[in-house]
This record gives structure tokens, sequence and C-alpha cells, in this order.
């Protein structure tokens, strides 16, 4: 289902209002943001599987497939080792295959997380859920319901509107008299400027 | 989260130790004394508790959403002397701390939410 849920960001760094929260009265909503990188935005099923055939992404796939071959080829090298008569090499004969299974099982589940990434912006479908119903319940709201009369300008977006209200309340809230929520909303603040950071690099197609 | 950490830490030591074991205890005994007695028996032991290692590094590694070569690095830390270590130390620092942070102050903020 399409949904007209906000923009994802990073899994966890939910945005304030979806907690029950409200904004303070009498904070001014800031303007609202420029739309993110498309990278971080999600795609439909067809185009987000067609990160597979970039250059990065092929020599990715030989690079696991040539390293799961080489420990195929050790265990063959310790089972003929062990036919040898040396008695030890039966273990690393039933050892090197299980590495090339977890090096197959590696590789593909890059490729899965890539494609989810891409698919729903590396949100899960409960995230997803549960932000589309109340991106949905607040877009059902009579205009400036929940909010101070004449805050809410009319034709904002939810994603402007939800971007405001997180910016109104960050502003509004005083930290100075708990050290541990300080520390707390310093940690937080450098999560964002970190996802941020990421959403500009994200164009790029990279593994890393 | 706690209980991924603590086992991920407990297969790094005890990978780390034998690796130290094989290489600069077996190595030069196998050289020097014509005795590989340590490096073929705990080499063995070595190779199937690596995979325990490799087992829990990576479910570890899937829980802190690590991207794709730190992984590879954590995982290949278990067959490299002393790399064992400076690698825990250095997940400790760049993943398990900020994520422990993050559990205690969820926790801590649950109620202070209005």
């Amino acid at each position: 289902m399409e949904t007209p849920g906000p923009a994802p960001t990073a899994e966890g760094d939910t945005l304030p209002l979806l907690s029950g929260q409200v904004v303070p009265p009498g904070s001014a909503l800031p303007p609202p943001e420029p739309p993110e990188a498309d990278g971080a935005a999600p795609q439909p099923a067809g185009r987000a599987w067609r990160f597979v055939y970039r250059p990065r992404w092929v020599a990715w796939h030989l690079f696991a497939f040539a390293v799961a071959l080489g420990m195929l080829w050790l265990g063959d090298w310790q089972y003929r080792r062990a036919l040898g008569g040396n008695g030890l090499s039966w273990a690393y004969t039933f050892e090197w295959p299980l590495f090339a299974g977890f090096a197959l099982v590696f590789w593909a589940r890059t490729i899965r997380d890539e494609y989810r990434q891409r698919r729903h912006g590396g949100l899960s479908e409960t995230e997803l859920g549960r932000r589309a119903a109340a991106a949905l319940s607040l877009a059902a709201l009579p205009e400036g319901a929940m909010l101070p009369a004449g805050e809410l300008p009319a034709g904002m977006t939810v994603r402007e509107l939800q971007l405001s209200l997180r910016a109104a309340q960050e502003a509004a809230y005083d930290d100075a008299d708990d050290p541990e929520l300080a520390r707390y909303n310093a940690h937080l603040a450098k999560l964002n400027a970190r996802e941020r950071r990421k959403a500009l690099g994200a164009g790029k197609d990279r593994i890393l | 989260m706690r209980g991924a950490v603590l086992r991920y830490r407990v297969m790094a030591y005890i990978t780390g130790v034998l690796i130290i074991v094989i290489c600069f205890v077996g190595l030069p005994l196998q050289f020097a004394a014509h005795n590989n007695w340590i490096d073929q028996w705990l080499g063995t032991v070595h190779g199937y508790l690596y995979i325990v290692y490799v087992i829990f590094a990576y479910l570890l590694s899937r829980k802190l959403k690590m991207r794709t070569w730190p992984t590879v690095l954590l995982l290949l830390a278990g067959t490299i002397p002393v790399l064992t270590f400076l690698v825990e130390r250095w997940m400790t620092r760049t993943y398990i701390a900020p994520a422990l942070a993050d559990d205690a102050a969820g926790a801590a903020q649950q109620p202070v939410s209005r």
C-alpha cells in the first residue's frame, strides 16, 4: 500500500507527534524543510531491485562467489589431506563448507537489506503501518484541532507539519536542569545530524 | 541487547586468547622444538569455536545495524592474533556503548515524555 506517511528517517527516530506529544503553545513554526535526497525515498518494487546490476554490486556478487568458491576449494584440499592420512584434516573438511555457506548467507542478506532500504526507506512493515495510521489520523483532523488557533498554515503537508512540530518541541524543551536528559538530547541531535549527512550522501550507490 | 553483547564478548575473548596461544606459543614450539601438538589440537578447537564466534558476532552486527565492511572486519577479527581484542574495543566504543546508552536513555525517557 502506498502511504501518504512522512518520508522515513532512521528507524527508532520517531517523530514526537507520533508518541502523543503536542506542540507547546506560543512557539513559532519554522519554515518547512527541503525534501530529502532521492535515495532515502521508498521506491516501487521493480525499481528497488535495480541496484543489483550496478557495477559496485556486481563486483560485490563476484567477490562473494569467489570467496565462497575459495572456501569450498579449501574444504576439498583438506578432504584430500584427510584421505592422505592427516586425521585432523577431517575437522576442517566439514568446517570450510560451513564457512562457504555462511559467506553466501551473508551476501544474500546484504542484498535483502539494501532492497528493503530502497523499498521502504529501511523501515519495518509495522513501523510503516504505524506511521501511515498516525499521518492519516492527523490529516483527518479539522485544521488547527490539536494546535493553538492559527498556528497551522493552510496547505501545509503532514510531513511539513510533523517536522515543524518536532523542531518547535525541541526548541521549547528545556533540559538545562537535568544533565542526563541534556546528554540524551545531545545524543539524539548527533544521531539526527548523522542521518541527515547520510541522506545527503545516499544519492551515491554504495555497499558500505 | 545485553545478552547478545555478552555472548559476543565471551566468544571474542575465548577465540582471541586461543589464537594468541596458537601463534605465540604453538608456532615457536613447532619450529623450535618440532612439537606441533598445540598447533594441531588448539587449531582445531579454535576452528570450531570460531564458528560459534561468527554466529554470535553476526547476530550482534544485525542488532546494531552495522554496515557490510565493518561486519566483515568484525567476523574476520576472530582469525587474526591481537586484532580480536582491538576490534572488541572498537566495537564497544563505536557501536555497543551508544546502543546501550540509547536503550538506557529510552527507558529513562519513558515517564518523562508529556
